[in-house]
């Protein structure tokens, strides 16, 4: 796949997404002193984060090899919206407040595809709102997948304990499933 | 024993156990009748799983008291620093949450301790070729502590999705994955500090693994092999850095894959050589398989056996580049 620099428009509206749901300056500390590039594949662009000192050699590799991943996966883009990499959760985690915890029952269905409900979270912020994505912690705050929020953190309490809470985008068992 | 003696002693040995007889006919030639049915009945035993500790994501202390509370045992491989023998009682290995997590890859020994043979420094480029499934990758950017570059080529496109995957999740960031045959590196614009060259085989040591191995290669099998394994070394030979380290292994234990493709490079390359290997692991190298007399160094490479050591069959040979001119 080709290798370019990121296109300005991309790029900014990758930070405006990142940082509206994961918080202001999310994405300036997630990307360092790292420079952003970016790959077509299918009709996805995927965006890689990569050392500025690769930059210079990379430009004579780009050219005549075939590169399939570089550095750290950022995410993608797809139909215009942009969906994060499980590959910067950890770093992510670090950064954020927008997290669920969910208990270790919940935690497990989530690693199976499985959605969040009522009955297994443990914390959720306050100031979260509906439809926005969080990263779901394990109770040892390991990040096992993003989820986007179903209702507003605030009504929590009124739910049922069957009632969904937040719908799993992307999990860590997807390593499993994905090859069988 | 004569040659038709052989022949005939292998064929029955080859019936019984069920193996092809060119292959009994190759090991009571490179070992003697004994040791060829020890290794028989060690292929029938089982390998112990083991595991590699990612340090890139967790730490032994941290990964240990989490699998022990799963009722899960391990035990230290003594010449790997983050390398366990590992007892799941049931479990599935890959199913567990650390594993999701990426704390640990399982891993055959043999396969770990190329990498550690490698040696990969901080800072370094390093070229990982025919890289799938990533064991081998995600263990050298762990010991390069995710600085410098790991270059991993891989040419199947159903292994390089398994690839991939396994980079994301032990978390390795310094790394470049193409998809090239490795046999073709001529116009790579870099020269490797070092190469780890673990080559595809006819798989003639995994035989505790995976039985059907006893009857589904021929020896024009191993020849074809043989032939793919001389030109990815060649090509590696070549754009290896004056003075950068290579190490070639292979799952196989035929000589044919292994002695044999290491002299042929010894002689068209003088300027690469044979090193020792510093770590105590496995039995020397053959400087004279079948009779036929080698370079005398490949007894500094090792291998495994599972009548031996316990473990599949491996090969592991560690070269220089020297440095200036040496024609």
């Amino acid at each position: 796949m080709k290798m370019e620099l990121v296109d300005p428009v991309d790029w900014g509206s990758i930070i405006e997404q990142i940082d509206i749901e994961f918080g202001a300056g999310v994405t300036k500390s997630l990307l360092g002193n790292r420079v952003p590039v970016t790959m077509s594949r299918g009709g996805a662009k995927i965006f890689y984060v990569i050392p500025t000192e690769w930059m210079s050699r990379l430009t004579e590799i780009a050219e005549i090899l075939d590169i399939q991943l570089i550095g750290k996966e950022l995410g993608s883009i797809d139909k215009g919206r942009f969906r994060l990499s499980l590959h910067i959760l950890v770093e992510l985690t670090e950064l954020t407040e927008s997290v669920i915890i969910v208990s270790r029952r919940g935690a497990e269905a989530f690693t199976y595809g499985r959605s969040i409900i009522r009955e297994s979270v443990v914390e959720l912020n306050t100031s979260l709102v509906r439809g926005q994505r969080v990263l779901v912690l394990n109770e040892n705050r390991e990040c096992i997948g993003i989820a986007a929020l179903s209702v507003d953190a605030p009504l929590l309490n009124r739910l049922g304990r069957n009632r969904l809470v937040a719908k799993n985008l992307v999990d860590i068992g997807w390593f499993i499933r994905r090859l069988g | 024993m004569v040659k038709k003696e052989l022949r005939q002693r292998a064929k029955e040995l080859a019936n019984e156990h069920e193996y092809l007889p060119y292959m009994i006919e190759r090991y009571i030639s490179l070992w003697g009748e004994e040791d060829t049915l020890k290794f028989i009945e060690a292929c029938e035993q089982p390998i112990r799983s083991s595991i590699r500790v990612n340090t890139l994501k967790t730490s032994a202390g941290i990964l240990l008291h989490r699998l022990q509370d799963k009722r899960i045992t391990l035990e230290e491989v003594p010449w790997l620093a983050d390398g366990y023998h590992v007892d799941f009682n049931g479990a599935s290995p890959g199913a567990l949450l650390e594993h999701m997590l990426g704390f640990y890859y399982v891993q055959g020994v043999p396969s770990m301790t190329a990498v550690s043979v490698l040696d990969p420094r901080p800072g370094e480029t390093v070229l990982d070729l025919a890289a799938a499934p990533g064991g081998k990758t995600t263990h050298i950017a762990q010991m390069m502590q995710n600085t410098g570059m790991v270059v991993a080529i891989e040419q199947d496109r159903q292994r390089m999705a398994s690839l991939q995957s396994n980079i994301i999740r032990c978390g390795a960031t310094n790394t470049i994955v193409l998809r090239r045959d490795a046999k073709k590196l001529d116009n790579l614009p870099f020269e490797p500090d070092r190469i780890l060259l673990d080559a595809p085989c006819s798989g003639e040591g995994l035989i505790p693994l995976d039985p059907t191995r006893k009857t589904s290669k021929t020896m024009a099998d191993i020849r074809f092999c043989a032939t793919r394994e001389d030109e990815m070394l060649e090509a590696a030979v070549n754009v290896l850095v004056e003075g950068g380290t290579m190490v070639y292994s292979t799952c196989s234990i035929a000589p044919e894959e292994n002695e044999y493709i290491v002299d042929d490079i010894l002689k068209r390359h003088p300027e690469m050589e044979i090193v020792e290997i510093p770590t105590d692991f496995g039995s020397p190298g053959y400087s004279e398989p079948y009779g036929i007399k080698l370079n005398e160094s490949l007894k500094l490479a090792r291998r495994f056996l599972p009548h031996l050591h316990g473990t599949e069959g491996f090969f592991i040979c560690k070269m220089m580049k020297k440095e200036g001119p040496t024609k």
